[in-house]
């Protein structure tokens, strides 16, 4: 009896005292943006043609530019918006949360929080990824596993997409993902390192920062792609909005408003290493003037007015539209 | 089941139980306690925020920096001839400005306590201190920085050992956030986190998280995360001296 009470003592220590070992990172809360890269494509959206830092191949392009701001008002076509990681070029704050068993270990991750995100769910207790043709949802299937204070997850079964926001840019339904999840204090970051063999030529690799701000706005939450008739006069008519190939009028938006090579903004891998830096030396001149959108983070987060005194150049922002977001015509 | 036993178990499972915790135990030299190896010869991916980072934007164009007023006013007054005439073409090599470059570094040990971070692009070095306050001397490009590893696992026999880099960087010279003329004061605290993350096929990624604060030309923490390949070959590390104008 003695013998059985010390054992079962014992045993009860190991594991409280090996707790600490599973618990890893609490992740859980809601982390607002920090919108200080990539501000135009997360905040007003991007400019048609503009593939610059994208390692694309030639299918991804050709399809790129089929692309236009229609086409996702289709039923069908809706919900190709959202892609697992989206999540990463929207202007909006996610939220994490974990789904515990009966015992209170943590089974999955779950982030959500931006309407147009589907709900991306990191299983956590070791479960195989599932056939090549079992069901699955565009938001995909995704395992996870700590490394220290980092959650790797790694997600297959994603439908095809449009990886980033406005333009076009497609992800094929062959796409993985492997991303790290640090939370270090307030601050997360989280890379995610794309590979899909049909429209990129190399893994397409981004990193963001949010903060933890249990206040932060993360837009009406929805964690399915609900779909409206946007523009009726296209619906059954048998039309899919798109441009032919060659027939683009934004391919060389970005050559003309920016003075960038057309190979830049056509997505181009080598554009992404600083030896690209020798072909552009020759021949790029930067713009006279900043002419749009030059300084977007004091109007997103100066609402109603964080930043006074600044009047930045807006570029063609509607005089009515200033008027009501700064609080003066200026 | 004797005393002795149990008590020897229990030594055990604290050593188990310090897996999820931070450790900073003491340590012979930074070297020999690195939880992660930073060496190498690392590339920037320019897949952000290209139009600001591979090239010079124009004068004016401030998105997306949380500057003030006086930020903005400094911004829209640049004048990359002024600072050439006056020996200061490196204004955008400060650590803050240097580390959103266009650049490959290079990362080695330069003594058992102390990392050595040189670029390419604009031929600079910055000295990442592990251990004691090095005295602060004149202003410069890449300040002062004190290094700490913050360690995670590795406290039973075998376990994984993770961990990052924590630097923090001072005493710099004002300098530019982006080559246009974006400031950053004097008064500046340029905080890192360094991560090294692996991929199935041997890839590596060094993901810098870095925090700029400054009281004068900010008026909020610039907080990005800037992202790094390892470089197996070598042979496209290209010095380049600082250009005040591309």
């Amino acid at each position: 009896m003695r013998r059985t009470i010390l054992t079962t003592t014992v045993c009860s220590l190991l594991w409280l005292m090996s707790t600490p070992a599973f618990a890893q990172v609490e992740l859980g809360g809601t982390y607002a943006i920090r919108m200080y890269e990539d501000y135009i494509e997360r905040g007003p959206g991007s400019f048609l043609g503009d593939f610059t830092g994208m390692p694309m191949s030639e299918e991804g392009r050709a399809k790129a530019l089929r692309y236009s701001s229609s086409l996702p008002s289709m039923i069908e076509r809706q919900c190709l918006a959202q892609s697992p990681w989206v999540g990463l070029y929207r202007p909006l704050a996610i939220r994490i949360w974990s789904e515990v068993d009966e015992s209170g270990r943590v089974v999955a991750w779950v982030m959500g929080g931006d309407y147009l995100r589907d709900t991306v769910r990191i299983w956590m207790d070791g479960r195989p990824h599932p056939s090549a043709n079992a069901w699955h949802s565009p938001s995909g299937f995704t395992t996870g596993h700590w490394e220290g204070d980092t959650l790797v997850a790694r997600t297959t079964h994603v439908k095809t997409a449009w990886i980033r926001r406005g333009v076009g840019i497609p992800g094929s339904d062959q796409s993985t993902f492997t991303v790290f999840i640090t939370r270090r204090e307030n601050l997360l970051t989280i890379m995610t390192v794309q590979e899909d063999p049909i429209y990129l030529t190399e893994p397409h690799v981004v990193s963001r920062v949010w903060e933890f701000d249990p206040r932060a706005s993360q837009g009406p939450l929805r964690d399915t792609c609900n779909v409206g008739v946007e523009i009726p006069s296209l619906e059954d008519t048998g039309e899919v909005a798109h441009y032919l190939p060659g027939q683009n009028p934004e391919e060389d938006y970005m050559v003309r408003t920016y003075n960038i090579p057309k190979e830049a903004a056509m997505g181009f891998a080598h554009t992404l290493y600083p030896e690209y830096r020798k072909t552009l030396r020759s021949i790029y001149t930067p713009p006279a003037s900043c002419g749009r959108y030059c300084c977007g983070w004091i109007e997103r987060q100066g609402l109603p007015g964080a930043a006074p005194g600044l009047t930045c150049n807006d570029g063609n922002l509607p005089a009515e539209l200033r008027k009501a977001i700064t609080g003066n015509g200026r | 089941m004797r005393p002795t036993l149990v008590v020897a178990i229990l030594l055990m499972t604290a050593a188990v139980s310090a897996q999820g915790r931070a450790t900073q135990a003491p340590v012979s030299t930074a070297r020999a306690d690195a939880p992660i190896d930073l060496t190498g010869q690392w590339v920037a991916i320019i897949s952000e925020d290209w139009r600001w980072r591979m090239i010079t934007p124009p004068k004016g164009d401030i998105v997306s920096i949380p500057l003030s007023l006086q930020g903005q006013q400094t911004a829209e007054a640049w004048d990359p001839g002024k600072d050439e005439a006056a020996g200061e073409q490196c204004k955008a090599y400060g650590a803050p400005g240097l580390m959103r470059g266009p650049i490959r570094m290079r990362i080695s040990w330069q003594d058992d306590n102390t990392l050595k971070l040189e670029t390419d692009y604009g031929i600079q070095t910055r000295l990442l201190r592990f251990g004691t306050a090095t005295s602060a001397g004149p202003r410069s490009w890449q300040g002062i920085t004190s290094a700490q590893w913050i360690v995670r696992g590795g406290g039973g026999r075998g376990a994984p050992r993770f961990g990052s880099l924590k630097t923090i960087t001072d005493n710099l010279r004002p300098g530019y956030l982006r080559k246009n003329g974006v400031p950053y004061s004097e008064r500046t605290r340029f905080t890192e986190h360094w991560d090294v993350h692996s991929l199935p096929n041997g890839d590596k990624y060094l993901v810098n998280t870095n925090i700029v604060e400054d009281p004068v030309y900010l008026q909020a923490p610039f907080q990005t995360a800037i992202h790094y390949k390892l470089e197996r070959d070598t042979s496209k590390w290209d010095p380049t001296p600082c250009d005040a104008r591309f």
